[in-house]
Protein backbone atom coordinates (compact mmCIF):
# COMPACT_ATOMS: atom_id res chain seq x y z
CA UNK A 1 0.00 0.00 0.00
CA UNK A 2 2.61 2.45 0.95
CA UNK A 3 4.75 1.54 -2.02
CA UNK A 4 2.49 3.20 -4.83
CA UNK A 5 1.66 6.28 -2.13
CA UNK A 6 5.57 6.74 -1.85
CA UNK A 7 5.89 6.83 -5.66
CA UNK A 8 3.06 9.43 -6.65
CA UNK A 9 4.29 11.69 -3.46
CA UNK A 10 7.61 11.86 -2.83
CA UNK A 11 9.29 11.20 -6.72
CA UNK A 12 7.56 14.31 -7.71
CA UNK A 13 8.01 16.40 -4.79
CA UNK A 14 12.12 16.09 -4.43
CA UNK A 15 13.33 13.69 -7.38
CA UNK A 16 16.05 11.56 -6.32
CA UNK A 17 19.00 13.30 -4.95
CA UNK A 18 21.83 10.46 -4.75
CA UNK A 19 22.60 8.28 -8.21
CA UNK A 20 25.79 7.47 -7.56
CA UNK A 21 25.78 3.70 -6.97
CA UNK A 22 22.46 1.11 -7.35
CA UNK A 23 22.28 -1.40 -4.47
CA UNK A 24 20.94 -4.58 -3.45
CA UNK A 25 17.35 -4.26 -1.92
CA UNK A 26 15.30 -7.21 -0.49
CA UNK A 27 11.55 -7.04 -0.87
CA UNK A 28 8.60 -9.35 0.31
CA UNK A 29 5.43 -10.30 -0.92
CA UNK A 30 2.69 -12.28 0.58
CA UNK A 31 1.50 -13.86 -2.83
CA UNK A 32 5.69 -13.58 -4.41
CA UNK A 33 7.61 -14.27 -1.46
CA UNK A 34 10.81 -13.29 -1.14
CA UNK A 35 12.71 -10.94 -3.76
CA UNK A 36 16.02 -8.81 -4.20
CA UNK A 37 16.23 -6.25 -7.03
CA UNK A 38 19.14 -3.66 -7.60
CA UNK A 39 17.87 -0.12 -7.28
CA UNK A 40 18.68 3.35 -6.02
CA UNK A 41 17.36 4.42 -2.46
CA UNK A 42 13.94 4.95 -2.72
CA UNK A 43 13.35 8.88 -1.77
CA UNK A 44 11.94 8.07 1.34
CA UNK A 45 15.76 6.99 2.47
CA UNK A 46 17.05 9.87 1.02
CA UNK A 47 15.34 12.45 2.60
CA UNK A 48 16.92 11.17 6.06
CA UNK A 49 20.63 10.63 4.55
CA UNK A 50 20.15 14.36 3.46
CA UNK A 51 19.09 15.34 6.69
CA UNK A 52 22.33 14.08 8.45
CA UNK A 53 24.55 16.02 5.73
CA UNK A 54 21.73 19.07 6.43
CA UNK A 55 22.19 18.50 10.45
CA UNK A 56 26.30 18.41 9.62
CA UNK A 57 26.40 22.11 7.40
CA UNK A 58 24.04 23.79 10.39
CA UNK A 59 26.68 22.86 12.81
CA UNK A 60 29.42 24.00 10.45
CA UNK A 61 27.18 27.44 10.50
CA UNK A 62 27.08 27.75 13.68
CA UNK A 63 30.62 26.84 14.71
CA UNK A 64 31.63 29.26 11.48
CA UNK A 65 29.84 32.29 14.15
CA UNK A 66 31.16 31.13 16.65
CA UNK A 67 35.26 31.58 15.44
CA UNK A 68 33.77 35.16 14.25
CA UNK A 69 33.04 36.13 17.34
CA UNK A 70 36.20 34.65 18.54
CA UNK A 71 35.25 31.71 20.85
CA UNK A 72 36.44 28.97 18.70
CA UNK A 73 39.59 28.11 16.98
CA UNK A 74 40.00 26.96 13.48
CA UNK A 75 40.55 23.39 14.79
CA UNK A 76 36.53 23.55 16.03
CA UNK A 77 35.71 24.37 12.54
CA UNK A 78 37.91 21.73 10.16
CA UNK A 79 37.18 19.51 12.83
CA UNK A 80 32.96 19.88 11.73
CA UNK A 81 33.78 20.05 8.57
CA UNK A 82 35.65 16.86 8.22
CA UNK A 83 32.70 15.23 9.94
CA UNK A 84 34.64 14.00 12.93
CA UNK A 85 33.64 14.67 16.83
CA UNK A 86 35.96 15.05 19.63
CA UNK A 87 36.60 11.39 20.33
CA UNK A 88 37.42 10.28 16.47
CA UNK A 89 40.13 13.80 16.26
CA UNK A 90 41.63 12.56 19.81
CA UNK A 91 41.95 8.72 18.47
CA UNK A 92 43.82 10.29 15.20
CA UNK A 93 45.70 12.92 16.91
CA UNK A 94 46.26 10.15 19.48
CA UNK A 95 46.11 12.37 22.75
CA UNK A 96 43.50 13.18 25.22
CA UNK A 97 39.99 14.16 24.72
CA UNK A 98 40.66 17.39 27.03
CA UNK A 99 43.76 18.94 24.96
CA UNK A 100 41.87 18.76 22.07
CA UNK A 101 39.21 21.19 23.44
CA UNK A 102 41.75 23.06 24.65
CA UNK A 103 42.80 23.03 21.19
CA UNK A 104 39.58 24.07 20.68
CA UNK A 105 39.38 27.66 22.02
CA UNK A 106 41.53 30.19 20.35
CA UNK A 107 44.13 30.83 23.77
CA UNK A 108 45.06 27.03 23.53
CA UNK A 109 45.53 27.48 19.73
CA UNK A 110 48.06 29.84 19.88
CA UNK A 111 50.14 27.98 22.17
CA UNK A 112 50.07 25.17 19.72
CA UNK A 113 53.97 23.94 19.14
CA UNK A 114 54.28 23.08 15.14
CA UNK A 115 54.59 19.92 15.03
CA UNK A 116 51.31 19.90 16.83
CA UNK A 117 49.79 22.27 13.83
CA UNK A 118 51.35 20.08 11.51
CA UNK A 119 49.94 16.63 12.64
CA UNK A 120 46.14 18.39 12.98
CA UNK A 121 47.18 20.11 9.21
CA UNK A 122 48.11 16.47 8.02
CA UNK A 123 44.68 14.85 9.46
CA UNK A 124 42.38 17.43 7.96
CA UNK A 125 44.17 17.09 4.71
CA UNK A 126 45.22 20.63 4.38
CA UNK A 127 48.61 23.10 4.86
CA UNK A 128 49.22 24.27 8.16
CA UNK A 129 48.70 28.13 6.19
CA UNK A 130 45.25 27.35 5.60
CA UNK A 131 44.66 25.43 9.13
CA UNK A 132 45.94 29.12 10.92
CA UNK A 133 43.52 31.29 8.35
CA UNK A 134 40.67 28.90 7.54
CA UNK A 135 38.52 30.40 4.92
CA UNK A 136 35.27 30.76 6.16
CA UNK B 1 50.43 -8.81 -10.15
CA UNK B 2 48.29 -11.27 -8.46
CA UNK B 3 44.53 -10.88 -10.18
CA UNK B 4 42.33 -13.66 -8.51
CA UNK B 5 38.88 -15.07 -10.84
CA UNK B 6 36.73 -13.88 -8.06
CA UNK B 7 33.09 -13.50 -8.67
CA UNK B 8 31.37 -9.93 -7.52
CA UNK B 9 28.13 -10.51 -5.90
CA UNK B 10 25.97 -7.40 -4.23
CA UNK B 11 24.87 -8.15 -1.42
CA UNK B 12 22.22 -6.30 0.69
CA UNK B 13 24.40 -6.34 4.16
CA UNK B 14 28.66 -5.66 3.22
CA UNK B 15 29.80 -8.44 5.86
CA UNK B 16 27.01 -11.02 4.66
CA UNK B 17 28.15 -10.53 1.17
CA UNK B 18 31.49 -10.70 2.10
CA UNK B 19 31.73 -13.81 3.46
CA UNK B 20 29.22 -15.74 1.34
CA UNK B 21 31.15 -14.42 -1.74
CA UNK B 22 34.40 -15.49 -0.15
CA UNK B 23 32.83 -19.01 0.69
CA UNK B 24 32.09 -19.21 -2.97
CA UNK B 25 35.60 -18.42 -3.84
CA UNK B 26 36.41 -21.52 -2.34
CA UNK B 27 33.39 -23.67 -3.74
CA UNK B 28 31.32 -23.74 -0.73
CA UNK B 29 27.97 -22.34 -2.89
CA UNK B 30 25.97 -20.55 0.22
CA UNK B 31 23.95 -17.59 -0.27
CA UNK B 32 23.78 -14.22 1.78
CA UNK B 33 20.59 -14.88 4.02
CA UNK B 34 22.13 -18.13 4.77
CA UNK B 35 25.27 -16.65 6.41
CA UNK B 36 23.17 -14.42 7.89
CA UNK B 37 21.04 -16.62 10.00
CA UNK B 38 24.32 -18.93 10.78
CA UNK B 39 26.02 -16.39 11.77
CA UNK B 40 23.43 -15.05 13.99
CA UNK B 41 23.34 -11.60 12.84
CA UNK B 42 20.34 -10.20 13.50
CA UNK B 43 19.62 -8.00 16.97
CA UNK B 44 18.20 -4.80 18.22
CA UNK B 45 19.96 -2.91 20.77
CA UNK B 46 19.13 0.80 22.03
CA UNK B 47 22.01 2.85 23.57
CA UNK B 48 21.19 6.09 24.23
CA UNK B 49 24.63 6.76 26.37
CA UNK B 50 26.76 5.88 23.31
CA UNK B 51 26.36 8.66 20.62
CA UNK B 52 27.28 8.63 17.42
CA UNK B 53 27.04 11.19 14.74
CA UNK B 54 25.56 13.78 17.93
CA UNK B 55 22.40 11.08 18.35
CA UNK B 56 21.66 7.66 20.41
CA UNK B 57 23.23 4.47 18.39
CA UNK B 58 20.62 1.97 17.69
CA UNK B 59 22.05 -1.06 15.66
CA UNK B 60 20.41 -3.34 13.96
CA UNK B 61 22.74 -6.17 13.98
CA UNK B 62 25.44 -7.60 15.92
CA UNK B 63 28.58 -6.51 16.45
CA UNK B 64 31.15 -6.20 12.82
CA UNK B 65 32.96 -9.44 12.52
CA UNK B 66 30.68 -11.55 14.43
CA UNK B 67 28.99 -12.81 11.43
CA UNK B 68 32.31 -14.08 10.03
CA UNK B 69 33.43 -15.19 12.73
CA UNK B 70 30.85 -17.13 14.26
CA UNK B 71 29.66 -18.74 10.27
CA UNK B 72 32.89 -20.45 9.73
CA UNK B 73 33.03 -21.66 13.11
CA UNK B 74 29.98 -23.64 12.97
CA UNK B 75 30.46 -24.99 9.15
CA UNK B 76 33.65 -25.70 10.91
CA UNK B 77 35.88 -23.64 8.35
CA UNK B 78 39.13 -22.88 8.52
CA UNK B 79 39.97 -19.81 8.77
CA UNK B 80 42.96 -16.69 9.84
CA UNK B 81 41.84 -13.66 10.95
CA UNK B 82 45.13 -10.95 11.42
CA UNK B 83 45.37 -7.17 13.00
CA UNK B 84 48.48 -5.38 13.65
CA UNK B 85 49.53 -2.45 15.65
CA UNK B 86 51.91 -1.10 12.67
CA UNK B 87 50.11 -0.38 8.93
CA UNK B 88 52.88 -0.71 6.63
CA UNK B 89 53.04 -4.38 7.77
CA UNK B 90 49.79 -4.90 7.72
CA UNK B 91 49.71 -4.02 3.82
CA UNK B 92 53.05 -6.88 3.76
CA UNK B 93 50.75 -9.54 5.19
CA UNK B 94 47.94 -8.59 2.52
CA UNK B 95 50.17 -9.20 -0.69
CA UNK B 96 51.21 -12.12 0.84
CA UNK B 97 48.11 -13.88 1.27
CA UNK B 98 46.97 -12.51 -2.22
CA UNK B 99 50.10 -13.95 -3.49
CA UNK B 100 49.08 -17.41 -1.53
CA UNK B 101 45.54 -17.23 -3.76
CA UNK B 102 43.34 -16.42 -1.25
CA UNK B 103 40.94 -12.94 -1.43
CA UNK B 104 41.28 -11.30 1.63
CA UNK B 105 38.13 -9.67 3.74
CA UNK B 106 38.44 -6.09 5.12
CA UNK B 107 37.07 -3.89 7.38
CA UNK B 108 37.44 -0.47 6.88
CA UNK B 109 36.53 3.22 7.29
CA UNK B 110 34.26 4.51 5.09
CA UNK B 111 35.34 8.06 4.90
CA UNK B 112 38.18 7.98 2.72
CA UNK B 113 36.90 5.39 0.88
CA UNK B 114 37.37 7.28 -2.91
CA UNK B 115 35.19 5.01 -4.80
CA UNK B 116 32.08 4.67 -1.85
CA UNK B 117 29.04 7.06 -3.10
CA UNK B 118 29.87 10.30 -1.56
CA UNK B 119 26.80 10.54 0.26
CA UNK B 120 27.60 7.94 2.67
CA UNK B 121 31.28 8.99 3.34
CA UNK B 122 30.85 9.50 7.01
CA UNK B 123 32.79 8.37 9.95
CA UNK B 124 31.91 4.90 10.44
CA UNK B 125 33.93 1.91 10.73
CA UNK B 126 32.14 -1.18 10.39
CA UNK B 127 32.19 -1.45 6.34
CA UNK B 128 33.40 -4.85 4.80
CA UNK B 129 35.05 -5.46 1.14
CA UNK B 130 37.13 -7.71 -0.15
CA UNK B 131 40.34 -7.66 -2.03
CA UNK B 132 41.32 -9.94 -4.34
CA UNK B 133 44.37 -8.79 -6.14
CA UNK B 134 46.96 -5.90 -6.60
CA UNK B 135 49.25 -4.79 -9.32
CA UNK B 136 51.84 -2.05 -8.74
CA UNK B 137 50.44 -0.43 -5.93
CA UNK B 138 46.53 -0.59 -7.49
CA UNK B 139 44.83 -2.92 -5.12
CA UNK B 140 41.51 -4.81 -7.07
CA UNK B 141 38.78 -4.03 -4.68
CA UNK B 142 35.09 -6.47 -4.69
CA UNK B 143 32.87 -4.21 -2.38
CA UNK B 144 29.44 -5.54 -1.83
CA UNK B 145 27.49 -2.45 -1.75
CA UNK B 146 29.05 -1.11 -5.38
CA UNK B 147 27.36 -2.37 -8.51
CA UNK B 148 30.72 -2.79 -10.13
CA UNK B 149 34.09 -4.13 -9.48
CA UNK B 150 36.45 -1.02 -8.15
CA UNK B 151 40.63 -0.04 -7.30
CA UNK B 152 42.03 1.18 -4.60
CA UNK B 153 45.38 2.71 -4.23
CA UNK B 154 47.98 1.19 -1.82
CA UNK B 155 47.79 4.33 0.71
CA UNK B 156 43.97 4.98 0.07
CA UNK B 157 43.76 1.40 1.26
CA UNK B 158 46.11 2.03 4.27
CA UNK B 159 44.40 4.81 5.37
CA UNK B 160 41.04 3.63 5.31
CA UNK B 161 42.31 0.14 7.10
CA UNK B 162 43.26 2.51 9.76
CA UNK B 163 40.45 4.63 10.41
CA UNK B 164 40.09 6.17 13.82
CA UNK B 165 36.94 6.11 16.06
CA UNK B 166 34.61 3.58 17.27
CA UNK B 167 35.38 0.06 16.31
CA UNK B 168 38.39 1.39 14.54
CA UNK B 169 39.62 -1.51 12.40
CA UNK B 170 43.01 -1.79 13.45
CA UNK B 171 43.90 -3.14 9.66
CA UNK B 172 41.94 -6.36 10.76
CA UNK B 173 41.82 -9.03 7.99
CA UNK B 174 40.09 -12.23 7.59
CA UNK B 175 40.14 -15.22 4.98
CA UNK B 176 38.91 -18.59 5.12
CA UNK B 177 41.72 -21.05 3.94
CA UNK B 178 40.24 -24.21 4.37
CA UNK B 179 36.84 -25.60 3.90
CA UNK B 180 36.04 -29.49 4.29
CA UNK B 181 34.14 -31.56 2.22
CA UNK B 182 30.95 -32.89 2.89
CA UNK B 183 29.46 -30.23 5.27
CA UNK B 184 26.64 -30.48 6.74
CA UNK B 185 24.75 -27.78 7.09
CA UNK B 186 21.42 -28.93 9.25
CA UNK B 187 22.94 -28.48 12.83
CA UNK B 188 24.62 -25.06 12.02
CA UNK B 189 21.27 -24.11 10.79
CA UNK B 190 19.79 -24.88 14.39
CA UNK B 191 22.28 -23.47 15.87
CA UNK B 192 21.88 -20.22 14.79
CA UNK B 193 18.55 -19.78 14.92
CA UNK B 194 19.01 -20.70 18.42
CA UNK B 195 21.41 -18.80 18.86
CA UNK B 196 19.75 -15.32 17.39
CA UNK B 197 16.59 -16.24 19.06
CA UNK B 198 18.33 -15.85 22.43
CA UNK B 199 19.57 -12.53 21.67
CA UNK B 200 15.75 -11.30 20.96
CA UNK B 201 13.84 -12.50 23.40
CA UNK B 202 16.25 -14.24 25.97
CA UNK B 203 18.58 -11.80 26.75
CA UNK B 204 17.37 -10.03 30.61
CA UNK B 205 18.36 -6.64 29.76
CA UNK B 206 16.07 -3.49 28.96
CA UNK B 207 17.73 -2.72 25.82
CA UNK B 208 18.31 -5.36 23.42
CA UNK B 209 15.77 -7.63 21.40
CA UNK B 210 12.10 -7.05 21.60
CA UNK B 211 12.65 -5.37 24.80
CA UNK B 212 14.73 -2.94 23.84
CA UNK B 213 12.43 -2.07 20.78
CA UNK B 214 9.33 -0.70 23.35
CA UNK B 215 11.86 0.84 25.24
CA UNK B 216 13.06 2.74 22.05
CA UNK B 217 9.14 3.21 21.35
CA UNK B 218 8.75 4.49 25.00
CA UNK B 219 11.39 7.35 24.43
CA UNK B 220 10.34 8.42 21.37
CA UNK B 221 7.07 9.59 22.68
CA UNK B 222 8.62 11.94 24.65
CA UNK B 223 11.43 13.12 22.35
CA UNK B 224 9.34 15.99 21.26
CA UNK B 225 8.38 17.58 24.74
CA UNK B 226 12.22 17.03 25.67
CA UNK B 227 14.38 18.00 22.64
CA UNK B 228 12.11 20.15 20.51
CA UNK B 229 11.02 19.54 17.62
CA UNK B 230 14.20 19.65 15.72
CA UNK B 231 16.37 17.56 17.99
CA UNK B 232 13.33 14.76 18.03
CA UNK B 233 13.28 14.85 14.04
CA UNK B 234 17.04 14.66 14.07
CA UNK B 235 17.00 11.15 16.72
CA UNK B 236 14.22 9.86 14.76
CA UNK B 237 16.59 10.08 11.79
CA UNK B 238 19.36 8.79 13.04
CA UNK B 239 17.40 5.57 13.82
CA UNK B 240 15.94 5.21 10.47
CA UNK B 241 19.68 5.85 8.72
CA UNK B 242 20.60 2.80 11.08
CA UNK B 243 17.45 0.68 9.98
CA UNK B 244 18.08 1.52 6.39
CA UNK B 245 21.35 3.02 5.31
CA UNK B 246 24.83 1.54 4.14
CA UNK B 247 26.00 -1.28 6.56
CA UNK B 248 23.02 -1.84 9.08
CA UNK B 249 20.23 -1.81 6.79
CA UNK B 250 17.72 -3.18 9.67
CA UNK B 251 14.72 -3.46 8.02
CA UNK B 252 17.00 -5.11 5.22
CA UNK B 253 17.79 -7.47 7.79
CA UNK B 254 14.40 -8.56 8.65
CA UNK B 255 13.70 -9.22 4.73
CA UNK B 256 17.23 -11.44 5.01
CA UNK B 257 16.31 -13.00 7.81
CA UNK B 258 12.72 -14.04 6.71
CA UNK B 259 14.38 -15.06 3.45
CA UNK B 260 16.89 -17.31 5.49
CA UNK B 261 13.89 -19.01 7.17
CA UNK B 262 12.59 -19.81 3.86
CA UNK B 263 15.64 -21.21 2.83
CA UNK B 264 16.26 -23.23 6.45
CA UNK B 265 12.75 -24.95 5.75
CA UNK B 266 13.46 -25.91 2.60
CA UNK B 267 16.47 -27.87 3.58
CA UNK B 268 15.53 -28.82 7.57
CA UNK B 269 12.44 -30.24 5.59
CA UNK B 270 10.28 -28.45 8.28
CA UNK B 271 7.40 -26.54 6.91
CA UNK B 272 6.64 -24.60 10.05
CA UNK B 273 9.90 -22.26 9.61
CA UNK B 274 7.98 -21.16 6.14
CA UNK B 275 4.93 -20.39 7.79
CA UNK B 276 7.34 -18.07 10.21
CA UNK B 277 9.42 -16.62 7.22
CA UNK B 278 5.98 -14.93 5.94
CA UNK B 279 5.41 -14.00 9.47
CA UNK B 280 8.98 -12.30 9.57
CA UNK B 281 8.68 -10.51 5.69
CA UNK B 282 5.50 -8.99 7.14
CA UNK B 283 7.51 -7.83 10.13
CA UNK B 284 10.13 -6.81 7.87
CA UNK B 285 7.27 -4.59 5.73
CA UNK B 286 6.02 -3.43 9.45
CA UNK B 287 9.90 -2.04 9.71
CA UNK B 288 9.70 -0.43 6.21
CA UNK B 289 6.47 1.26 6.06
CA UNK B 290 7.78 2.74 9.86
CA UNK B 291 10.87 3.94 8.07
CA UNK B 292 8.03 5.56 5.24
CA UNK B 293 6.07 7.34 7.72
CA UNK B 294 9.26 8.59 10.08
CA UNK B 295 11.19 9.83 7.20
CA UNK B 296 8.27 12.92 6.65
CA UNK B 297 9.54 14.16 9.76
CA UNK B 298 12.89 14.34 8.50
CA UNK B 299 12.53 16.72 5.77
CA UNK B 300 14.61 20.35 5.69
CA UNK B 301 11.84 22.89 7.04
CA UNK B 302 8.37 21.93 8.00
CA UNK B 303 6.21 20.81 10.78
CA UNK B 304 6.54 17.25 11.88
CA UNK B 305 3.58 15.30 9.51
CA UNK B 306 3.45 11.92 11.63
CA UNK B 307 2.68 11.78 15.32
CA UNK B 308 5.57 10.51 17.33
CA UNK B 309 3.24 8.24 19.29
CA UNK B 310 1.69 6.91 16.16
CA UNK B 311 5.66 5.34 14.96
CA UNK B 312 6.29 4.46 18.68
CA UNK B 313 2.81 2.53 17.99
CA UNK B 314 4.15 0.64 14.54
CA UNK B 315 7.40 0.25 16.85
CA UNK B 316 5.39 -2.02 19.53
CA UNK B 317 3.96 -3.82 17.20
CA UNK B 318 7.05 -4.72 15.28
CA UNK B 319 8.30 -5.74 18.74
CA UNK B 320 5.52 -7.83 19.19
CA UNK B 321 5.46 -9.42 16.06
CA UNK B 322 9.35 -10.02 16.73
CA UNK B 323 8.68 -11.54 20.05
CA UNK B 324 6.17 -13.83 18.97
CA UNK B 325 8.32 -15.29 16.07
CA UNK B 326 11.57 -15.42 18.14
CA UNK B 327 9.27 -17.50 21.01
CA UNK B 328 8.28 -20.22 18.85
CA UNK B 329 11.93 -20.19 16.91
CA UNK B 330 13.43 -21.01 20.17
CA UNK B 331 11.83 -24.20 20.00
CA UNK B 332 13.35 -25.33 17.15
CA UNK B 333 14.70 -29.02 16.95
Amino acid sequence: MHQEEKQNSEQTEEGLLYTYNRELFYHFDKEKGFSREIDYQVPANQTIIRQSWDAAEQRLDEVRSLIRAGKRSPIAYYMEKTLMEIPILADYMEMGKWRIRRHMKPKGFKKLKPEILEKYASIFGISVDALKNPEL
Amino acid sequence: MVKLEFEHRQAGHCENGVTSNLLNYHKFKISEPMVFGIGAGLFFSYLPFLKMQHAPTTSFRVWPGMVFDRTTKMLGIKTRVHRFREPRESMTKLNEVLEQGYPVGLQVGTYHLPFFPPEYRMHYNMHNLVIYGHDNGTYFVSDTLMERLVEISYDDLMRVRYAKGVFAPQGRMYYPIHVPDNIDIKPAIIKGIRKTAYNMVGIPFPLIGAKGIRYLAGRMRVWEKNLGPDRAAYYLGQVLRMEEEVGTAGAGFRYIYGAFLEEASRVLQQDWLREMSVEMGENANQWRAFSYYGSRNCKKRGKPEQSYDFLADMLLDCADREEKIFKKLAKIK
